[in-house]
């Protein structure tokens, strides 16, 4: 069975749109689950990948060095960027320590970005970690259908590429 | 598409978000912000800057991302080759002393009125 995704727009900052899709008849996006998900086991590493969305957001726009690429058979892209993995300015009782929690999310342009789902990683490569091959897989999969529907025009820019515009009854069958 | 009056980032943020995270995200990515907009200008590359500095290039881009805990010594470094000042400490303020003294008069009109060099004198 095919699946599909709607698009659902989550929220606008002065330079950067948000979006996120919701799974076949699902009513919360991916984007809102995880958050749901998260909020509970990983308050702190959640709430610096939402800081981070609202300071980009608001102040820089979504700069590819804001990311850090994920992609496996598409553009995908995670939160938070490579710098954490060194010397982590995510702190947890007083300790540096990595940001592990990863939000899988496709960056359009400066002004779009599509936010996904993750999870705790684990291992060093996303295909090995039990916690978030099924996310990464998945924003890959999401990610292809999209650029797909850019090509084809499902999907269109407004005149400043700012934000998107395609039907209501769009789906993106992935 | 219209996007929901209710900002759920913000929201979760109000409601669940720790000042001092939100304070350490906005310094990191002004302070990485500020030296790639001055690389930008210069027209310096990244590759260059790593070689100004003396460092891989990998580890510069992870210093540039904005989530890197950049230590005081590689803030010095990059303030150092690039000849600019990253982090203004402003200095301490001498305390200064102001003295009050009472000058007498009757009602304030007539105080202001009556006022002379010499009330000035008693009151100090």
């Amino acid at each position: 069975m095919n699946n599909f995704a709607h698009i659902k727009p989550i929220a606008q900052y002065k330079k950067v749109c948000y979006y996120s899709v919701c799974i076949n008849e699902e009513e919360l996006s991916l984007f809102e689950d995880f958050i749901k998900q998260h909020t509970a086991t990983n308050e702190k590493k959640l709430d610096h990948i939402l800081n981070w969305l609202k300071v980009i957001g608001n102040k820089y726009g979504a700069q590819t060095h804001h990311f850090r690429p994920e992609g496996e058979t598409a553009d995908t892209s995670a939160l938070p960027p490579k710098g954490v993995d060194r010397k982590p300015q995510y702190t947890e009782y007083g300790k540096k320590k990595a940001n592990n929690l990863r939000l899988y999310c496709l960056r359009a342009n400066k002004h779009i970005v599509f936010l996904f789902s993750g999870d705790i990683k684990t291992s060093q490569t996303a295909q090995n970690c039990p916690n978030v091959k099924k996310h990464f897989k998945l924003a890959n999969l999401i990610t292809k259908a999209i650029d797909n529907a850019f090509i084809n025009k499902d999907i269109v820019w407004n005149d400043d590429c700012t934000q998107i515009e395609c039907n209501e009854d769009f789906k993106i069958y992935f | 598409m219209k996007f929901p009056q209710n900002n759920i980032i913000d929201n979760w943020l109000s409601e669940n978000g720790n000042p001092e995270i939100a304070r350490l995200v906005e310094k990191n990515l002004a302070l990485t912000e500020k030296i790639n907009s001055i690389l930008k200008e210069r027209g310096i590359k990244k590759g260059e800057f790593a070689e100004m500095l003396g460092k891989n290039p990998s580890e510069v881009s992870k210093w540039l991302s904005g989530a890197h805990n950049l230590t005081m010594k590689s803030i010095n470094k990059m303030e150092f080759v690039l000849g600019i000042d990253l982090i203004n400490i402003e200095p301490i303020t001498e305390v200064k002393y102001v003295y009050l003294g009472l000058i007498q008069g009757g009602e304030l009109e007539n105080a202001m009125n009556d006022y002379e060099d010499s009330n000035y004198n008693i009151a100090m």
